[in-house]
């Protein structure tokens, strides 16, 4: 499979702040990563860097195997945070705008975004609220039928079920060869419609996996002893241990790898009980982001 | 396909894997017939909001576990020759998993053999016998 994103080691700087701290990252042709983070993580610095709108500080960019150029942008499809429109035009006249400027655009498929959305063709951008902002940004986006897209925090204003209708075009855009890269504060939503899960915190990227292999791994190991715990000795300094705290006569750990191996070893300390715990990504996201380490 | 299924995304078991699990129950307790055809890996996607690469993870493990065939440009069908034993197969390890982690964790709250084996005398009488009625 090609990568039709490919970040290396990106690097941004705004004078002594790094905001985009040596990320390399890769979506690959019909597969979605979702961006999670922290507001001010880095996620819409990267997207710029990404889209040109920002020079990086070092590192390179490639879309569709190739550095950005404004040809780039016939196939690349990006919907910012807030929808910048132009006020005084319809709906309808945004699209055509967007007829005349892609040769990819389909007049059919923007037809039935309209209608997905509830959107009406004859309404001023001006007049519309935040969601549907977001809507007619999406409707744009999609009516090219992109190879790439680049999506910041694409169902931001939206009631659920138009949300869920933004999950299902970047699942289609997926499953017909398109590579999406998206940010959301909605773990929900990447743990649906993602395959690869990347964590920001303070511009670095501190989690890019596959969103099975992230679930696999992670889990909570929590053992109750009789007395006081004992010392769980070089397990403390083992890299596959995230974290591990005390309370009371609880011991809990945070695994990233191997969970059975690490609870066999616990389990050779006599707690007098044992469970290991699956994780979901929210709570993995939240381990991730609270933690001191990485 | 008249079976539904439905996945929990909020759940700590991966997607994929609770996919597999409710497919196999289906093919085990024939709701999917053998012979049938299976959804294509993007109408499942978009029926389910699921990743497609995780449908079409689902289908490459079913198909390894000899539960389906899957031929380019035809489409993936229960397998009519043993699929339903692999899937009740399969569907007897979830019950034996499960089983397991009961007496487990019985055992770690600290009940007694006997007690837990009354217990379980005790929830078996319950459900099998109403089943049987």
């Amino acid at each position: 499979m090609a990568a039709l994103i490919s970040l290396k080691r990106l690097t941004k700087r705004y004078g002594s702040f790094t905001a985009v701290d040596d990320v390399s990252l890769e979506v690959e042709e019909g597969s979605i990563c979702g961006l999670l983070g922290p507001n001010g993580a880095g996620k819409t610095t990267t997207f710029k860097c990404l889209l040109g709108f920002a020079k990086p500080s070092g590192g390179t960019i490639a879309i569709e195997g190739a550095p950005v150029t404004p040809a780039t942008f016939e196939s690349l499809a990006y919907v910012p945070e807030r929808a910048t429109l132009y006020d005084n035009l319809t709906i309808a006249e945004h699209l055509e705008l967007y007829r005349r400027s892609y040769k990819n655009y389909d007049a059919a498929r923007a037809a039935e975004l309209l209608a997905l959305f509830d959107l009406d063709p004859g309404k001023r951008a001006k007049r519309l609220s935040k969601g549907m902002r977001t809507a007619v940004a999406l409707t744009l986006a999609f009516s090219i039928r992109p190879r790439v897209l680049i999506l910041d925090e694409p169902s931001s204003g939206l009631d659920p079920v138009h949300q869920r209708n933004v999950l299902d075009l970047m699942i289609d855009a997926a499953a017909n060869g398109a590579a999406v890269l998206f940010s959301s504060h909605q773990v929900g939503q990447v743990e649906r419609a993602a395959d690869s899960v990347a964590i920001m915190k303070r511009g670095k990227l501190i989690v890019n996996s596959g969103i099975d292999d992230l679930k696999t791994g992670e889990k909570i190991i929590e053992a109750v002893f009789a007395g006081p715990i004992p010392d769980i000795g070089d397990l403390a300094a083992d890299p596959r241990i995230l974290r591990a705290e005390q309370v009371g006569a609880t011991l809990r750990v945070a695994t990233r790898d191997d969970s059975d191996d690490i609870a066999q070893r616990i389990f050779a300390l006599h707690p007098k009980s044992i469970r290991t715990i699956d994780l979901n990504l929210e709570e993995i996201f939240m381990n991730a982001v609270s933690g001191d380490q990485h | 396909m008249p079976a539904i299924f439905t996945v929990d995304p909020r759940s700590g078991v991966p997607l994929y894997l609770q996919l597999i699990e409710q497919i196999k129950r289906a093919v085990a307790l024939g709701t999917i017939a053998p012979g049938e055809q299976l959804p294509t890996v993007k109408a499942l996607a978009l029926e389910l909001t699921v990743n497609p690469n995780t449908v079409a993870r689902v289908y490459r493990e079913l198909e390894h576990d000899g539960v389906i065939d899957t031929s380019p440009g035809r489409g993936s069908f229960v397998r009519t020759d043993g699929a339903g034993i692999e899937a009740r197969r399969a569907v007897a390890d979830v019950a034996r998993v499960t089983f397991e982690g009961a007496v487990r964790e019985a055992k770690s709250l600290g009940l007694s053999r006997e007690e837990t084996q009354e217990l379980a005398a005790r929830t078996i009488a319950r459900w099998y016998e109403t089943e049987n009625d």
